[in-house]
C-alpha cells in the first residue's frame, strides 16, 4: 500500500463515522413495537488439535503430514512428539531423523468429519440447537439449558469435562453473538461474556488472525498498522466497505450484536444399522430368511418409537472370501412394518445367487422421514362391504416391480397430440403422480384398441394392400397432416379395413410419392 | 297317475341328482354390453371372481371390443359393482400396445390401467396370479403362451381370493386341453362376421352366436 493512499484514508478519518461509534439500531428498531428479544448464549467448542486427535489417541508419539507442493509435511504433532523437537511445518523426513519411533499418518478430512459429527451428537444432549461453524468449530446454543444443567460454569465444567473424556483437547468460549464467541475460542481466551454490552470489549485485543479472514486482508490491515479487531473497529466503515468488501463488515456488525446471524442447526441423521453374526458359515436359505426377518423386526422396533419410516433397505451378506453380496430394497412410501419388507425381500432373495456360504449379514435403513398415519376406513359402499383389501396397489406394485423390474410396469396416460404414435405415453406408477393430462383431444374417428410399436409396410396386390389376404375398406380416409414443426411431421389418410379373416385393421396410405400402405394397429 | 308324480317329487328331492338349472341364479354376472351374450350367461352377464378363456386364432376380430363395456364398468369412478374404489386393469403380456386413446374412447378410466410385460410365462403367472390375488385388481387380462391345467387352477383360486376377474387369451388350439376356468369362450370370424361360441358354462349352457361384437 502506497503511503499517500494511506494517507487519504487516515484523512477520512476526521469527517467520517468510525466503526464503533455507529449505533443504528436505536434508529431502525423502534424499542415499543419489538418482542422483547431473546437472550442467548453461544457457547464455542474450537478444536486445534482435531486432525491429530480425530486418527486416534494423542497420547503416543505421533505426527499428522499433509502434502504441500510435493512435500510431506508435518501439520500437527503430539505432546509427545513436540517434546522431542518435531514441530508443524518440518518435512515427515525430518520429523522420523529426530523421532525414529514415531508414527506417521496422512491427514483424513473425513475421520476430522466424521469426528466432528459426532461429537455434535453428543453436544446434542446439552441443548437442541448445535452448529457447524467450520471444519473445527462447533456452536451450541446454551441460553435455554442454563437452569437444567445448573448455571453456566456447572455446563462449562461438564461440557469441557466430556470433551477431555473423548480425548479433544479443545479451546472453549461464550459470547451473546455466534461470531464472537468463536474468534475469542479461536484467540484462545477462556471468556465467558454474558451481556451484549460486554462484546466489544472483550474483542478488542484479539489479533486478526483470529477473525479466519483472507491472508491477503489481514496483510494488507497489518501493514495499515491494524493488528486487532479494536484497531479495526476504529476505521470508517464506508471506507472499510469499499476496500476489504461489504462481507468483512457484516461480520463484524454481526459479532458485536448489532445484526442478527441466523444460523441453521444441525440434527443428527437417525439410521438404522444392525449386524447378525452367524455361529458358523451358514448356506441355508431358509435360516438365512429366518435372520433377515430378525433384522427386519429390529428395524420396526427402531422405527416405531421414533415414528419414522424409511424408503430404502439394503441387505449385506458377508462372506469369508469375496466382497459381500448387496440386496437393496425399495418402496413406494415410507414404511416400517417389517411385514411388507420381508413380502419384498423373499420376492428378490429368490433370485439372489450367493456365490458362498454366508458368514454374516448387514441391514441398514436408509434415510428416515416422518411417517403418515393413514386412518381406517370407516365403511365401505357396494355390494361386497366390510371386504378386506389384501394390499394396496402401491404394495402390489413394489411386489411387481421387485420381481419383474421397474422398467415393465407402467400405467398408462393420454397426451394431447394429433399424431397417433405421440398420443400417449407410458406413466410411471409410483413416482407419477400427474393424474389427470392437461387436456386431451377427442378425435372423431374410432382408434383402434391395439396400435403396433412401429407401422409396418403392407404388400399390395393390385392396388389393393394386403394382410393375411386382401384388404377391404370400412371406414375412411381420415386425414393427419401435422407435425410439420418437428422432424417427425406426418401425412397421412388412415382408413379401417377389414381381411378375409375378419380381422378389422388401422391401416394408412402416407401421401408422399411413394403411397405405401402401412399397417398401424388392430380394433381388437 | 297320483302316485306317479309323487315319486317324481321324491326323486327330485334326492340331492344325488343333478340339475342344469339348479346353480344359474347362483351368482350374478356382470353384464357384457351386449344383450345377446347376456342372455345365455349364467347369472346374465360376465361370472366375476372367476376365470374366463376367451380362445381367438387372430387378434382383430373382437376379442377386446367384447370386454370393453364390462371394463369400463369396473374401473368407473362410481361403478357400484364391487368396489370402494375404482378398480385397477392389469394386462399382463399383451402381444401389443394397448393404445390409450382407443381405451378413453370406450369409458376406460385410464388412471385405473396397469401394464405388466414380465419376461417369461413363469413370471407371467407369478404377476397375474399377484395382481388377481390383491384384492385391488377388479380384471386381469393375460395372453399366456401355454396354460396348464394347474396353472388356470391357480388362475381360478386366486380370482376368487381376491374377488377378481382373471380373463386369459389362448389360441384355438386350448379347445382340447383340460381347464378350470368357469367359462370358455371361442370366437371364430370370417370377413362375412363372427361366430361367438360357448364352450363351457359353469352354470350355463353351451351356445353358439353370430355377430355379437
Amino acid at each position: 500500500m502506497s503511503t499517500a493512499r494511506h494517507h487519504r484514508s487516515n484523512k477520512g478519518l476526521f469527517d467520517q463515522h468510525s466503526l464503533a461509534f455507529e449505533e443504528p439500531q436505536a434508529r431502525q428498531q423502534p424499542q415499543a413495537l419489538t418482542a422483547p428479544v431473546l437472550k442467548r448464549l453461544w457457547f464455542c467448542v474450537y478444536l486445534p488439535q482435531l486432525p491429530l486427535e480425530a486418527s486416534g489417541p494423542a497420547d503416543e508419539a505421533r505426527v499428522v503430514v499433509e502434502d504441500q507442493q510435493g512435500i510431506h509435511r508435518v501439520l500437527l504433532a503430539s505432546a509427545q512428539a513436540e517434546s522431542a523437537g518435531v514441530m508443524s511445518g518440518q518435512s515427515a523426513n525430518a520429523a522420523l531423523a529426530l523421532l525414529p519411533t514415531l508414527r506417521v499418518e496422512e491427514r483424513s478430512e473425513l475421520a476430522e468429519q466424521q469426528a466432528l459429527e459426532s461429537l455434535a451428537s453428543w453436544l446434542e444432549q446439552f441443548t437442541s440447537v448445535v452448529c457447524f461453524a467450520g471444519p473445527d468449530v462447533l456452536l451450541v446454543e446454551i441460553a435455554g439449558s442454563l437452569r437444567l444443567y445448573g448455571g453456566l460454569l456447572s455446563l462449562r465444567q461438564q461440557i469441557a469435562a466430556g470433551l477431555e473424556q473423548q480425548g479433544f483437547s479443545a479451546s472453549l468460549a461464550i459470547a451473546p453473538t455466534p461470531l464472537a464467541a468463536t474468534w475469542l475460542a479461536k484467540g484462545g481466551r477462556r471468556a465467558c461474556i454474558r451481556e451484549p454490552a460486554n462484546i466489544t470489549a472483550a474483542l478488542r485485543s484479539l489479533p486478526l488472525h483470529c477473525l479466519d479472514w483472507p491472508k491477503s486482508i489481514c496483510e494488507s490491515l497489518t501493514g495499515m498498522g491494524i493488528r486487532n479487531i479494536g484497531d479495526c473497529l476504529r476505521l470508517p466503515r464506508e471506507g472499510f466497505a469499499r476496500r476489504f468488501g461489504p462481507q468483512r463488515l457484516l461480520e463484524l456488525d454481526r459479532a458485536l450484536g448489532r445484526l442478527p446471524d441466523p444460523r441453521t442447526s444441525w440434527r443428527a441423521p437417525e439410521r438404522f444399522c444392525a449386524d447378525y453374526e452367524m455361529t458358523e458359515e451358514q448356506s441355508d436359505r431358509e435360516l438365512l430368511l429366518a435372520v433377515c426377518r430378525e433384522l427386519l423386526l429390529s428395524l420396526e422396533r427402531f422405527l416405531l418409537t421414533r415414528q419414522l419410516g424409511t424408503q430404502r433397505v439394503l441387505f449385506s451378506f458377508f462372506h469369508l472370501r469375496g466382497p459381500a453380496t448387496q440386496l437393496s430394497l425399495g418402496c413406494a412410501d415410507a414404511e416400517r412394518m417389517s411385514d411388507r419388507w420381508f413380502d419384498l425381500l423373499r420376492i428378490r432373495f429368490e433370485q439372489l445367487t450367493l456365490p458362498e456360504a454366508v458368514i454374516a449379514v448387514r441391514l441398514r435403513g436408509g434415510r428416515t422421514q416422518a411417517i403418515r398415519a393413514e386412518s381406517g376406513r370407516l365403511w365401505f359402499k357396494g355390494k361386497t362391504a366390510g371386504q378386506k383389501l389384501r394390499f394396496s396397489m402401491t404394495q402390489l406394485a413394489e411386489r411387481l416391480i421387485a420381481r419383474v423390474g421397474n422398467q415393465s410396469v407402467a400405467g398408462v396416460a393420454t397426451v394431447a397430440e394429433h399424431r397417433p404414435q405421440f398420443a400417449w405415453r407410458p406413466k410411471a406408477l409410483l413416482a407419477d403422480k400427474t393424474v389427470h393430462a392437461l387436456s386431451t383431444i377427442r378425435c372423431g374417428a374410432c382408434r383402434p384398441l391395439w396400435m403396433l410399436p412401429e407401422p409396418t409396410l403392407l404388400a399390395v396386390d393390385q392396388g389393393y394392400p394386403l394382410h393375411q389376404g386382401r384388404l377391404r375398406i370400412l371406414e375412411g380416409p381420415e386425414r393427419l397432416e401435422t407435425g410439420w414443426w418437428d422432424e417427425e411431421g406426418i401425412t397421412r389418410d388412415y382408413y379401417t379395413a377389414i381381411n378375409p379373416r375378419g380381422m378389422r385393421l388401422w391401416v394408412f396410405r402416407s401421401r408422399d410419392r411413394n403411397a405405401c400402405w402401412y399397417l398401424h394397429g388392430f380394433f381388437g | 297317475m297320483q302316485r306317479d308324480s309323487s315319486s317324481l317329487d321324491k326323486l327330485l328331492e334326492n340331492p344325488r341328482l343333478w340339475r342344469g338349472h339348479s346353480q344359474a341364479h347362483a351368482a350374478p354376472g356382470l353384464t357384457s354390453g351386449y344383450e345377446a351374450l347376456d342372455r345365455h350367461l349364467p347369472g346374465g352377464g360376465w361370472p366375476q371372481s372367476s376365470l374366463t378363456e376367451i380362445l381367438v386364432e387372430h387378434y382383430g376380430i373382437g376379442e377386446l371390443r367384447l370386454l370393453m363395456p364390462a371394463l369400463a364398468a369396473l374401473s368407473a369412478e362410481d361403478n357400484g359393482v364391487n368396489y370402494a374404489e375404482p378398480g385397477w386393469i392389469a394386462w399382463v403380456a399383451p402381444p401389443f400396445q394397448p393404445y390409450p386413446p382407443a381405451l378413453q374412447q370406450w369409458g376406460i378410466n385410464l388412471s385405473r390401467m396397469l401394464i405388466v410385460r414380465p419376461k417369461d410365462d413363469s413370471e407371467m403367472l407369478w404377476s397375474a396370479e399377484q395382481a388377481l390375488s390383491s384384492g385391488t385388481c377388479a380384471a386381469v387380462l393375460l395372453w399366456p403362451e401355454v396354460l396348464e391345467d394347474q396353472a388356470s387352477r391357480r388362475l381360478q383360486l386366486a380370482a376368487e381370493k381376491g374377488s377378481s376377474w382373471a380373463i386369459a387369451f389362448r389360441p384355438p388350439a386350448a379347445r382340447s386341453e383340460p381347464s378350470a376356468a368357469a367359462l370358455r369362450i371361442e370366437l371364430l370370424s370370417n370377413s362375412e362376421g363372427t361366430r361367438l361360441s360357448i364352450l363351457k358354462s359353469r352354470g350355463g349352457r353351451p351356445a353358439v352366436l353370430h355377430d355379437v361384437v
